[in-house]
């Protein structure tokens, strides 16, 4: 394993050249944050800065989510006139980030060609919450990470403590098999192979071997904290449209409020908007402020659409969105026949 | 509204009959469930037809609406495989279906309340039989309680 601090030497070196010589006007990255366990995106447009870079087990938030609005069409023609062309962008990308580039490339929501992407070759990142839970009612007051990549902490009476790698790193990172970027223009870190593991399968068994009746019922629990605060949404790097359905009010799909019913409906309808496009990056999960585990839908989804469909979102360039292609040969067990 | 009392009347007073909201597509189910009618081909009243451009033109949240507005189930029907008047709007639908029915089973829905299948403009017997079919199946599961908004 590559220690982080290279990876950081190496990843300041990279920017700062990119924006020095041009290559990209704007270069996004990570910073250090003011609390422990969390770093926060950095938007770089000066080389002289790029020593505020950051690389460690915290770089959790997926960049890509800032992609589409940077490279957003002109609304009409008079402010494509006006509007300055977008610069070329250099990102920083893990595995996850970069199935969400893939995707939205393949979607047309991003121009590869105004992209440099830098990948980092992904060692699994730590869940704040986790690391919080995991100390107790000890507040952590700095953090860091030892040799073997295992996370320390300084909590308040100023003494250390070591908190195991497994313990603390998030879940979609011990669900994740491909954590080197599939692509990229600079690649920093040791690359891994893409990597089997039945995590997400064996989280989404033990839903799904109850009756409906039980499912429905522990799903209601998960969802009742729910506040609709929209974060999930907000922070999904798929979750670009313009007009999204859940903001419409003729007809309004989805109610405002937060009885079950609609806080339901929500849930499910984001859900399917991630059929055959999640890239499992779980910022939706990070982003809920009650703790849910927004992924509880979608985790199964992806299954879903590997199970019928083979196919994996983000997995390679060259391919077409699931649902934007079919095949006269399609799985069709499903329909009801008389 | 009155579609709704007629079948309710048609039971014995209060007793729950199945609802079931049908969206038929305008170039073969809708014409399969007209030729069932003309040809005179009994089946269970308790079908409600949405008549749609496409079974493509069917947004999901149609049916969740559904549901969530005390439909007991919802059919969906439109032409099959390589029939259809937009060459390939079913295509594109039945991908999409296999993972709305996936994910609402998944999340506790039964899946006999979301149901879809082919009916051609010849049909109209097939027709009769698959929403006699649907209804029996919702007749045993009982009322949709899930995901049903109660004010």
């Amino acid at each position: 394993m590559i220690a982080s601090h290279q990876i950081e030497t190496r990843l300041r070196e990279a920017a700062e050249g990119l924006l020095r010589d041009k290559k990209v006007g704007l270069f996004l990255g990570y910073e250090k944050a003011s609390l422990p366990f969390r770093t926060a995106p950095l938007f770089l447009t000066e080389a002289e800065k790029a020593k505020r870079l950051v690389w460690s087990p915290f770089c959790t938030a997926n960049l890509a989510v800032y992609l589409p609005r940077l490279f957003k069409a002109p609304a009409d023609a008079r402010e494509a006139k006006t509007m300055p062309p977008p610069p070329a962008v250099g990102v920083v990308l893990k595995g996850c980030d970069a199935r969400s580039v893939i995707t939205l490339i393949q979607e047309r929501q991003v121009p590869r060609e105004k992209l440099v992407l830098v990948g980092v070759a992904c060692p699994g990142m730590v869940d704040a919450r986790k690391a919080e839970r995991a100390l107790g009612d000890q507040e952590a007051l700095g953090a860091g990470e030892d040799a073997q990549g295992n996370v320390r902490a300084v909590v308040e009476d100023g003494t250390e403590v070591t908190l195991r790698r497994e313990q603390v790193l998030a879940d979609v990172c011990l669900e994740c098999r491909s954590p080197t970027p599939s692509i990229h223009d600079i690649l920093l870190g040791a690359p891994a192979e893409a990597r089997e593991t039945d995590a997400a399968r064996r989280r989404t068994a033990d839903l799904g071997s109850e009756t409906a009746d039980r499912r429905w019922a522990r799903l209601q629990q998960a969802l009742s904290k729910c506040i609709r605060c929209n974060a999930c949404r907000q922070a999904c790097p798929m979750c670009y449209c313009k007009d999204c359905l859940l903001d419409q009010t003729r007809p309004r799909w989805v109610g405002a409020g937060t009885d079950i019913s609609d806080v339901t409906m929500y849930h499910l309808v984001r859900a399917f908007h991630m059929a055959g496009r999640c890239t499992e990056c779980g910022a939706c999960a990070r982003a809920c402020p009650m703790g849910i585990d927004a992924r509880l839908l979608v985790r199964k989804l992806n299954l879903e659409v590997e199970d019928l469909f083979g196919y994996r979102p983000g997995a390679a360039l060259d391919g077409v969105p699931l649902l934007s292609a079919f095949a006269m040969d399609d799985p069709q067990e499903f329909l009801t026949e008389p | 509204m009155s579609q709704t009392q007629t079948v309710q009347e048609s039971a014995s007073p209060g007793a729950w009959e199945p609802k079931v909201v049908a969206f038929l597509c305008n170039w073969c189910s809708y014409a399969g469930a007209d030729l069932a009618g003309v040809s005179r081909i009994q089946y269970p009243p308790n079908v409600r037809i949405i008549r749609v451009p496409c079974s493509g033109r069917i947004n999901p949240a149609f049916l969740l609406r559904a549901l969530q507005n005390g439909a007991d189930a919802v059919l969906v029907s439109g032409c099959h495989p390589g029939d259809c008047h937009y060459i390939s709007g079913n295509l594109a639908a039945r991908r999409k279906f296999a993972l709305l029915k996936d994910l609402l089973q998944y999340a506790g829905i039964e899946s006999e309340r979301v149901q879809f299948t082919w009916v051609s403009a010849s049909e109209g017997g097939r027709f009769a039989a698959i929403v006699e079919k649907v209804v029996e199946q919702v007749r045993k599961l009982g009322p949709n309680r899930k995901l049903v908004k109660s004010l």
